[in-house]
């Protein structure tokens, strides 16, 4: 309503943000848990007075600063610029309510930069002691970022008081914030050793290539007990009706909820099977198999986590059409075509009937649905129903259909916003 | 169409906008030296063969071994004036990105790409023949993420060309209509290409004084470099004075005047800069030159104020007071200051030259 509505037909309706958001928290939680598993490993290498461990070290940590730093950082930076595009309005809100929250996860990203590099060109210039420490920091740095990015983030889901309030410590230790921590920490775990087990098989030494991906067993089941353990905590918190949208009225999440729990099994029986000394090969095939696997189940939890939040963007006060829950009395009353800024139709005469509904489609429909892409097709859900079911649609919106906003506008809006999806989207 | 119309209503400030825009220009300071750095040493890096053929070579070696550095503080130290900006001037800026989101969403996998280009070119052992294709990426790259912002923030200060957006809703706006916009964006190269000079000089100087031999020969490279973009860049400077709306250098309002002194203070402090390097006296003419860094900066800040006048001040800003996330960043900030002061005095301490 306050801002311009980008265009994004075939990558719309959540695919692009799906796509960079998958990628980058996948990285950057192995930045999180594999910064533990370095610091470890290396402790690790120094009590068994091991080169081979300590080598190991060495070239993960290469690979770790090739991913993390790059790969990692820039797809972070990709999801800001991305939901800026998206959502703005969302965006603003974030932006305004947590910015010192933001600046000072900016402070532990500088530590955390300053502190990789270090410890990857130091291995041979730093004392034992002052090389483990900095490892610490970084594995430190990396946490913090981890705790204050999730405040934000179940901020989005579960805001509570903040809703009435307005107050930052409301929406950052949200009802959500603890169990979702701990989670997000003991997969970053979990995913510290998927990665340990792709470069172990890369090890020539078949002795060492054995320790390290049985070592990188252990940190996948290990921490796995206590990662389902806080899945249930995390479940346990989120209110009655979030559960209830995720787990019986979304119809969409059905397949994310279906792949999350055969991926659990599975990333068991991945981790079993690579402690048992299997050729190289086969653990380097097995290795990436396993990763795809974690992308898959965290890909999964994410879409979860975000369909929950349906049908707002930021839950109980913006709806993903970036209209405050507030302002939807205004906005019925005075029309949404009179109302959004970007509007250029805001009387609808004989000839401008077909524009006017195609801005009604940009400012209400196009943040969730895609044209003719593949997620959230607005064509395909105008084909499977008749005319007749699609004004059934629009009259329960928000109600029997609780992931979509009800209607903001007027009836007059809303009979011509069906007219242009009879006439434009079932061809 | 009236574009005040369009103008987004902005969200609530936290603190007085001050201390946001204090924030603002310290970060945006830091930023533009680091990105000076980078894009300065990968320019000469890209063009030094040129003229020396495999005999820049070496000092090539030293610029692909900090290059990947000074991408990845550049990017870091970005983040915070981005986000500073957003708070400020959020209305403005996300639309703007939005009017270019093809582009702006390019960067990120412009910045991937060169950032791997930039780490290959130092992992390979020639750099010679095909080997420049790497750094030659990693600058056209990096040149192009330039020219993006140089255009996101002519869109941003000129809300008199959204209306664009109604003949081209897909984010594929270039602001060419702005007579700025091709000088400023010249004007940043050319002061990145002189202050990647003198990084070229301070990093040799520095190893100069911690016992290596090799550099007497690249610390006047550096300074020459320095020096004739300098020069040059006093042409684009000009340039994009000429290109300015009057209202920005008036000097009958209060914002003409200082920006009027500002301007004023960076050609004054960017001469002794350049006789300092001239004379092979690094540390002061990097001190001068970073002076005229930071002057530039606030310069470009009443700049920005100056072309959204008509629209917007600052202190019509909503503003709604908590004042204790603000102290928990600046405690982050301070604590985090010491840690890496820490580790950067505890390498220091324990090597010897690189």
């Amino acid at each position: 309503m306050n801002y311009p509505v980008w265009q994004l037909e075939f990558l719309g309706g959540g695919f692009l943000i799906a796509v960079i958001a998958i990628i980058h928290v996948y990285i950057a939680q192995f930045a999180v848990g594999g910064g533990l598993f370095l610091v470890l490993t290396e402790h690790l290498g120094h009590r068994k007075n091991d080169p081979g461990i300590l080598d190991y070290v060495r070239k993960h940590t290469k690979f770790f600063l090739l991913l993390t730093m790059v790969a990692g950082a820039l797809t972070g930076v990709g999801i800001w610029f991305t939901i800026s595009l998206l959502n703005p309005s969302a965006t603003s809100v974030l932006i305004h309510t947590f910015v010192f929250a933001w600046g000072t996860e900016w402070t532990f990203f500088v530590a955390e930069i300053v502190s990789l590099f270090i410890y990857y060109y130091t291995f041979d210039r730093l004392s034992k002691r002052d090389h483990l420490i900095i490892g610490w920091i970084y594995f430190g740095a990396a946490w913090m970022s981890l705790f204050v990015i999730n405040g934000i983030i179940d901020f989005m889901l579960t805001p509570g008081a903040w809703v009435e309030n307005n107050n930052f410590w409301s929406g950052f230790f949200n009802q959500t914030f603890w169990p979702a921590l701990f989670f997000r920490t003991f997969f970053s775990i979990i995913i510290a050793g998927l990665f340990g087990f792709l470069t172990a098989s890369f090890l020539k030494d078949n002795e060492l290539r054995t320790t390290m991906l049985r070592y990188s067993a252990k940190w996948l089941l290990v921490p796995f007990v206590l990662f389902l353990a806080s899945s249930w905590w995390y479940k346990a918190a989120l209110p009655p009706h979030i559960e209830e949208i995720i787990f019986q009225k979304m119809p969409q999440l059905r397949n994310a909820i279906t792949i999350f729990l055969a991926c659990s099994p599975l990333l068991i029986l991945g981790g079993l099977i690579m402690a048992i000394r299997l050729p190289s090969g086969v653990s380097r095939t097995l290795a990436a198999v396993m990763l795809v696997i974690g992308l898959m189940y965290f890909g999964a939890f994410e879409f979860l986590r975000e369909g929950g939040r349906r049908p707002y963007i930021i839950y109980d006060y913006m709806y993903s059409n970036a209209i405050l829950k507030k302002d939807m009395g205004k906005v019925a009353k005075a029309g949404v075509l009179n109302q959004a800024k970007w509007i250029r139709n805001r009387t609808i005469t004989p000839y401008n009937v077909q524009a006017a509904g195609w801005e009604l489609f940009n400012v209400l429909c196009l943040s969730c649905h895609s044209i003719g892409g593949p997620l959230n097709d607005i064509r395909q859900q105008v084909r499977k129903n008749s005319p007749e079911e699609l004004h059934l649609i629009f009259k329960t919106m928000g109600k029997e259909r609780p992931y979509m906003p009800p209607f903001p506008g007027n009836e007059y809006e809303k009979q011509l916003l069906i007219y242009y999806l009879n006439k434009t989207m079932r061809r | 169409m009236d574009p005040v119309s369009l103008i987004p209503i902005p969200d609530t400030i936290p603190v007085h906008w001050f201390w946001l825009h204090l924030l603002l220009t310290v970060t945006t300071f830091l930023h533009f030296v680091a990105m000076n750095i980078m894009l300065g040493t990968g320019f000469i890096a890209f063009a030094a063969p040129f003229w020396r053929g495999n005999d820049a070579m070496p000092l090539n070696a030293h610029i692909a071994k900090t290059l990947p550095y000074s991408i990845a503080f550049t990017i870091n130290l970005g983040v915070a004036p981005l986000l500073f900006l957003q708070v400020l001037y959020g209305q403005f800026l996300y639309t703007s990105s939005i009017l270019m989101g093809v582009y702006w969403l390019s960067i990120v996998g412009m910045l991937i790409i060169s950032y791997y280009a930039a780490y290959v070119y130092r992992l390979i052992d020639n750099r010679t023949g095909m080997g420049r294709l790497y750094i030659g990426a990693t600058l056209l790259l990096l040149l192009g993420v330039s020219f993006l912002f140089s255009n996101n923030i002519s869109i941003m200060q000129m809300p008199e060309v959204w209306a664009s957006y109604f003949s081209n809703r897909k984010g594929w706006l270039i602001n060419l209509g702005d007579p700025a916009l091709v000088p400023r964006f010249l004007h940043f190269i050319a002061s990145a290409v002189a202050i990647g000079g003198l990084a070229i000089a301070l990093y040799f100087e520095i190893r100069k004084r911690r016992g290596a031999t090799d550099g007497e020969e690249w610390i006047k490279v550096g300074c020459n470099w320095f020096t004739i973009a300098t020069i040059i860049n006093f042409g684009f400077g000009f340039w994009f004075l000429g290109a300015l709306p009057e209202a920005a250098y008036n000097p009958a309002t209060l914002g003409g005047k200082i920006f009027f002194v500002l301007v004023v203070g960076s050609v004054a402090t960017i001469i002794p800069s350049v006789a300092a390097a001239q004379t092979g006296r690094i540390i002061p003419a990097t001190a001068w030159a970073l002076v005229t860094v930071l002057l530039m900066t606030l310069a470009r800040d009443i700049l920005r104020l100056a072309y959204l006048k008509p629209f917007f001040s600052l202190s019509e800003l909503p503003y709604s007071p908590q004042y204790s996330p603000f102290i928990i960043f600046l405690l982050a900030f301070v604590g985090g200051i010491y840690l890496v002061g820490w580790m950067l005095k505890t390498v220091w301490n324990a090597k010897g030259v690189a």
